[in-house]
């Protein structure tokens, strides 16, 4: 069942104070590597969420936590990676952008384009297991200009795969707006391997999900690959401590034009779904379940230094050299 | 006459393509990506049959796309297969060495020991005069990276149940066979050259003595054994009675054969047909004193592609390659010093 409107603001404020959360432990020294925030982009996540199912796979991006929530990721054991507590998924070895959920079928990656090729191979496995499971991969503007984006579609396209690409195009690639290394943009360019691809306003979670509701029922039925753009801002640095220098006043000003939770339930309000009262509730909600992990995961063992070899090999400990 | 029955002369390639045809026979689970793979049944016919075996979902051509195809290693073994991923020719690796040292060699780590990544990358490496680009070995790079398994053959023996044993792993193993042994018969070589035709595992990371002696310790790893091997036969002559070891895979580095050996001839060389930096030589040398101590050894020595890329005129090849002769000029020079 697709997630009502409702529903879908409260996924955008969950991943928004999940992220705030985690901007705590950024600046704490919890989380002692780089971090990049999805603030800004947690329509895009809200309207993922809810359609796929366990089976379906997603490979995300260094900028990874709406969609890890909105897969099903259990929050608890994912904001304990973040904070690389043995507690969490990957007990501490993999940290924020490397976050693996094998049961939920959600895995990400820290190098820009590289989740496209591992979720192909997850639609490949589909398609010889005779199943209806899709397989998302999940890239940036910057996603889209690597080679992955080009071989990967053009084989799911060649194959028919379960294949389906969510572009977050936040317009920035690190430092280097995209319209100025781009020729065309992602989804003209995805037309060109003749697969189903849509652009859509990435701040409203109603639009995402309808869109991407069909870009999964395209792949599912067999109809080959499809790309869903979402055009959104990023609100943070392209990591926490990035001076930004390379973005004007007026462009950051602008930004508060297009925040998903104040346009979010500017609509509710607007259409009378939701009252005032109801949706600070909801907030509050969001707000306190977001610091009651951070107040957890933050009493939480960091992993044993004994560990460190642990995991090279599926063998005990073994090493290139013993 | 029972010899029709127990020995065959076929070539390398043919014996890789049975030990996967057998291991296909027995777990569904494993795939076959690459470039010309399929119809063709490899460049080198290493994969000869499997597409008409097996189907062409389980066996699939691949376009120009290793970035996509390597990756897709990754998201199959992710779903529970078995891939084996075919790079044509190692040197086109730099193309997309990003899925296999980032993913491949890093995921079981990176998920706290999660997630396990059961891939084959099958490539051809070694000199076959094809200069810079298409004649390198390459598998001291992959050593270095931590989470990958690294195999090379030398004996068609091994060649099969090296495949076998590094589809079984379930770690990601980079297997290099050697351009110039592919097209050999089982019949060109002196050691290792029965092979069964019932399925069998070699297992990985362990090496094998070839040849026993006293004076000298050789190691080396795919095609220079054979010519190590040649040059202990024209050294035996000259009085110097040379070990050889096939190390057969650099990750595991089974360092304790080789400690074992160190210690009774006292003398180390290491040849490689590889680059010598930061390579293959100075790992094993460095392992193998760290066991048996610098008192333990005589002498050492290295001799490989001495940082160079490969040329192409013959003349220019033949100065930075390692051949026969040379090996023997190393062995004897060690011998005389130490």
């Amino acid at each position: 069942m697709p997630l009502s409107p409702l529903q879908r603001h409260e996924v955008a404020l969950q991943v928004r104070h999940f992220e705030l959360a985690c901007l705590e432990g950024a600046k704490s020294g919890d989380i002692h590597g780089e971090l990049h925030l999805a603030i800004g982009h947690e329509a895009v996540a809200a309207g993922m969420a809810g359609t796929l199912r366990v089976d379906d796979s997603v490979v995300s991006t260094h900028r990874n936590h709406g969609h890890a929530l909105a897969k099903g990721v259990d929050s608890y054991r994912l904001m304990a990676e973040i904070f690389e507590r043995a507690t969490g998924l990957c007990g501490g070895f993999g940290g924020h952008m490397h976050i693996f959920d094998q049961h939920h079928n959600f895995s990400t990656t820290g190098i820009v384009g590289a989740s496209l090729p591992v979720a192909l191979g997850q639609a490949y496995a589909a398609m010889l297991d005779d199943v209806d499971s899709v397989a998302v991969a999940a890239v940036g503007d910057g996603g889209v200009n690597t080679g992955a984006f080009h071989e990967t579609l053009n084989l799911a396209g060649a194959l028919k795969l379960p294949f389906v690409v969510v572009v977050e195009n936040n317009n920035w690639a690190i430092s280097v707006p995209s319209e100025t290394v781009s020729a065309a943009g992602p989804a003209e360019r995805s037309a060109a391997y003749g697969v189903w691809q849509q652009r859509v306003d990435g701040t409203d979670a109603e639009i995402v999900g309808a869109a991407f509701g069909q870009a999964v029922d395209h792949a599912r039925a067999g109809n080959g690959p499809a790309v869903l753009e979402a055009t959104c801002a990023r609100f943070r640095g392209h990591y926490e401590g990035d001076p930004q220098t390379y973005r004007s006043e007026d462009e950051r000003r602008s930004l508060l034009d297009r925040d998903p939770i104040v346009l979010g339930r500017a609509r509710l309000l607007a259409n009378g779904t939701a009252a005032d009262a109801e949706l600070d509730a909801m907030e509050k909600a969001a707000t306190d379940q977001a610091q009651a992990l951070l107040v957890r995961v933050r009493q939480d063992p960091m992993p044993a230094m004994d560990r460190a070899f642990d995991h090279v090999f599926t063998t005990s400990n073994l090493k290139a050299t013993t | 006459m029972t010899s029709t029955l127990l020995s065959r002369n076929i070539n390398v390639s043919r014996c890789i393509a049975e030990g996967i045809s057998q291991e296909m026979e027995r777990d569904a689970s494993i795939v076959v990506l690459g470039e010309d793979v399929g119809h063709q049944g490899g460049v080198f016919g290493a994969t000869r049959g499997l597409q008409k075996t097996f189907g062409s979902d389980r066996v699939r051509d691949m376009p120009i796309s290793e970035m996509a195809f390597t990756g897709m290693g990754v998201g199959l073994a992710m779903a529970g297969k078995r891939p084996i991923v075919e790079v044509m020719f190692v040197d086109f690796i730099g193309v997309c060495l990003e899925q296999i040292y980032n993913a491949a060699a890093k995921n079981h780590y990176m998920s706290g020991g999660t997630v396990r990544m059961p891939i084959v990358y099958k490539t051809a490496g070694g000199n076959i005069g094809s200069a810079a680009q298409h004649s390198q070995c390459l598998w001291g790079l992959f050593a270095h990276l931590p989470g990958l398994k690294v195999v090379a053959p030398w004996s068609p023996h091994d060649a099969k149940g090296l495949m076998a044993g590094a589809i079984r792993s379930d770690d990601p193993v980079v297997f290099i066979e050697h351009k110039g042994l592919l097209l050999k018969k089982t019949s060109d070589f002196a050691v290792g050259g029965d092979v069964p035709r019932d399925p069998y595992e070699v297992e990985i990371g362990t090496a094998a003595v070839v040849r026993t002696g006293t004076d000298i310790t050789l190691v080396t790893i795919s095609a220079t054994v054979g010519q190590a091997l040649t040059a202990a036969g024209q050294l035996a002559a000259d009085g110097i009675d040379v070990e050889v070891i096939d190390l057969r895979s650099l990750v595991p580095l089974d360092t304790a054969t080789v400690a074992k050996s160190v210690e009774a001839t006292g003398r180390l060389l290491v040849v490689d047909e590889d680059y010598l930096g930061f390579g293959m030589s100075g790992e094993v040398i460095t392992s193998v004193l760290e066991v048996v101590g610098p008192q333990a050894l005589r002498g050492v020595a290295r001799h490989g592609v001495d940082n160079v890329p490969i040329p192409a005129a013959k003349t220019l090849e033949d100065a930075v390659m390692p051949s026969v002769s040379s090996i023997a000029d190393a062995a004897r020079s060690l011998v005389s010093i130490s």
